[in-house]
């Protein structure tokens, strides 16, 4: 049977060809392109068929699909109706049980370097932790990852190890790129990642049939290019020095910087404060909350929320670089004190015996 | 009790200089007493610009680190730019102690015997073993050094070489790290990967090792008037003028070989 192109697919469902014009207009802008790229986006998607795509779950909490599902541009509906085929997926597929494993088979072994991987969650390397069905993660995993065109890491458990990798990290949890290194990898990292980015990473994959371009870390740089510090719309309050000292002061009332209540916006990759959330409504800094710099690796490690630390390296310490270099500061002052007190004493006993 | 320096032993001759083929010059004051141009010109310069340097970055660093002083009553945003010029001198000044180190490393290469160091030599870390059990008044074989001691030379290695090293590595990563396809930001991308990955965890390097400056200032301080006060050869003047005052013999001890 002859597989329907998107544009089919779109026309079938009853929407007019204008209707998919305005989708291809709308991906390429959610994807960063330029708009004059927006035919590339229609030729693709009058050529393409929809793409299969299985998402698997591990060590998660089903937060980075819960934000899927809320993806305005383009619209969740468009993406799982239209442009993929999402065959496999614990919190989706209406399917379960037997069927829903028969329909995981069936994609593996008819599309073999076709479908695309989604991941949610990291892989525990103690398998007694994570086995389903007589199954270890590893091997679900590993298994569906051999025939994939391209995995993407879907929230920062999948590309960086996350909260499930934290510190003690019971369960010796890795990001899925310690697993794999022969497949193209996208991360997409975030807890979790902001609904459109995981749909535009999906679509530009199904449009150019590649990855997007990649930053030095691996993410896709249309979205992770810049510092949530950058292009904050408080900024303007850093640079003046007006900064907000707590939660319930003037300060905060004003909208000043929230760079003292533990802001991590400047070191801190991610779209937040250009596409924001909720289909564009607001992101935690616009609506007086310091960013918590979740799509960073090992976020949950790099000290409490709302304060400012410094992270003591190859550590999971952090401690306040102020306060800890004033005191030892202070203490070398201590023993300067002391080794002087000494050495003047000593000069004077010299003095002494001489009978000066 | 007595300060264990032996007055003998201080006479030897110190083995640790590399260059000894660069004799600090020198002028004769008299039969017994010589004063010895141990700094040189650049090298004052370096120390002076260094130590307003680091003064200058630690106080606008810490500030950008934590804000410390701010607009008393409310005001909008464009009436001041305070961290924006904290961070404009901040950037500046690395600049400055950029260059400043630069000519310092060309000077290594120029200056006289004592404006340059070697650690990979046995005598090094014997004698700076030495100058250590001196510092905690133990009996010590330490030498008297018309330069820097080789406990003071480490110092500098670690403190003014590594530590520079590292402040201006993670610096100018994390002053171009939002325009990564620049020319410097191509320049130091790769620092990201030396210490740790991640744009925290570079910060959290240059927040720390800055402390070391302030730690080492303060011995360094210190132990120039501590010399000065058991010497009396005048090593805080030598910074301003270049010149201490030497026995004869310990200055020109190779001379009397000959």
């Amino acid at each position: 049977m002859k597989r329907k192109t998107i544009l089919e697919e779109v026309l079938d469902r009853g929407f007019t060809r204008r209707d998919f014009l305005k989708m291809c207009t709308a991906l390429a802008a959610t994807m960063g392109l330029d708009f004059s790229q927006t035919d590339q986006v229609v030729a693709a998607m009058e050529k393409n068929q929809r793409v299969p795509v299985i998402w698997l779950q591990f060590q998660d909490c089903t937060g980075c699909s819960e934000s899927f599902i809320r993806s305005t541009h383009p619209k969740v509906e468009s993406v799982l109706l239209n442009m993929i085929s999402l065959e496999y997926s614990e919190a989706l597929s209406a399917a379960s049980g037997h069927q829903i494993e028969a329909a995981l088979e069936h994609v593996l072994e008819h599309y073999p370097g076709e479908y695309i991987l989604a991941v949610e969650g990291s892989l525990p390397t103690d398998d007694a932790f994570l086995t389903v069905g007589g199954v270890s993660a590893k091997e679900t995993f590993l298994r569906a990852a051999k025939g994939a065109k391209a995995i993407i890491a879907y929230g920062s458990c999948s590309s960086w190890g996350g909260i499930p990798a934290a510190y003690p990290n019971p369960t010796k949890a890795k990001p899925i790129t310690h697993f794999v290194k022969d497949k193209p990898v996208v991360l997409v990292p975030g807890c979790p990642p902001i609904a459109e980015v995981m749909t535009g990473v999906i679509a530009h994959i199904i449009t150019f049939g590649k990855l997007p371009e990649l930053d030095h870390l691996g993410r896709p740089k249309a979205f992770y290019r810049h510092r949530i510090h950058d292009k904050c719309n408080r900024r303007a309050y850093f640079d003046a020095g007006l900064f907000a000292e707590s939660f319930d002061d003037e300060g905060a009332r004003q909208g000043y910087c929230l760079y003292k209540v533990g802001c991590k916006g400047p070191t801190t990759y991610n779209s937040c404060a250009e596409m924001r959330w909720n289909g564009g409504v607001s992101y935690p800094i616009q609506s007086g909350n310091p960013c918590i710099g979740c799509s960073e690796k090992g976020f949950w490690d790099n000290g409490p929320f709302f304060v400012r630390r410094a992270k003591i390296p190859a550590s999971q310490t952090t401690i306040n670089p102020e306060t800890v270099g004033a005191i030892a500061v202070g203490v070398t002052a201590a023993g300067v004190a002391a080794h002087a007190a000494v050495t003047a004493m000593k000069k004077k006993d010299e003095h002494h015996d001489r009978g000066e | 009790m007595s300060i264990p320096t032996n007055p003998k032993i201080e006479q030897k001759r110190t083995e640790v200089i590399w260059k000894r083929s660069r004799k600090a010059k020198h002028i004769e004051l008299n039969d017994h007493m010589v004063k010895v141009y141990v700094w040189e010109l650049p090298v004052r310069i370096f120390h002076w610009i260094n130590a307003f340097s680091i003064l200058v970055l630690m106080i606008t660093g810490v500030f950008i680190g934590r804000p410390f002083v701010s607009a008393s009553i409310q005001e909008e945003a464009y009436y001041s730019f305070l961290m924006g010029w904290a961070r404009y001198v901040h950037f500046f000044v690395a600049f400055l102690f950029t260059i400043n180190l630069a000519v310092r490393w060309y000077w290594v290469y120029k200056g006289n015997e004592h404006a340059t160091s070697n650690p990979f030599r046995l005598s090094f870390w014997k004698e700076a073993f030495e100058t250590i059990k001196y510092y905690l008044f133990m009996k010590n074989n330490k030498k008297h050094y018309i330069g820097h001691n080789p406990l003071a030379q480490l110092s500098y290695w670690i403190f003014i070489g590594l530590g520079s090293i590292i402040m201006m590595l993670t610096g100018y990563y994390l002053l171009f790290e939002p325009q990564p396809e620049s020319i410097y930001g191509k320049m130091f991308m790769w620092v990201a990967h030396l210490f740790g990955g991640d744009s925290y965890s570079v910060r959290s390097w240059h927040h720390l090792v800055a402390w070391g400056f302030i730690i080492f200032t303060v011995v360094h301080v210190y132990m120039a008037f501590r010399e000065d006060y058991l010497q009396r050869n005048g090593t805080m003047s030598s910074i301003f003028t270049g010149y201490k005052l030497e026995r004869k013999k310990e200055a020109l001890g190779e001379q009397d070989e000959k």
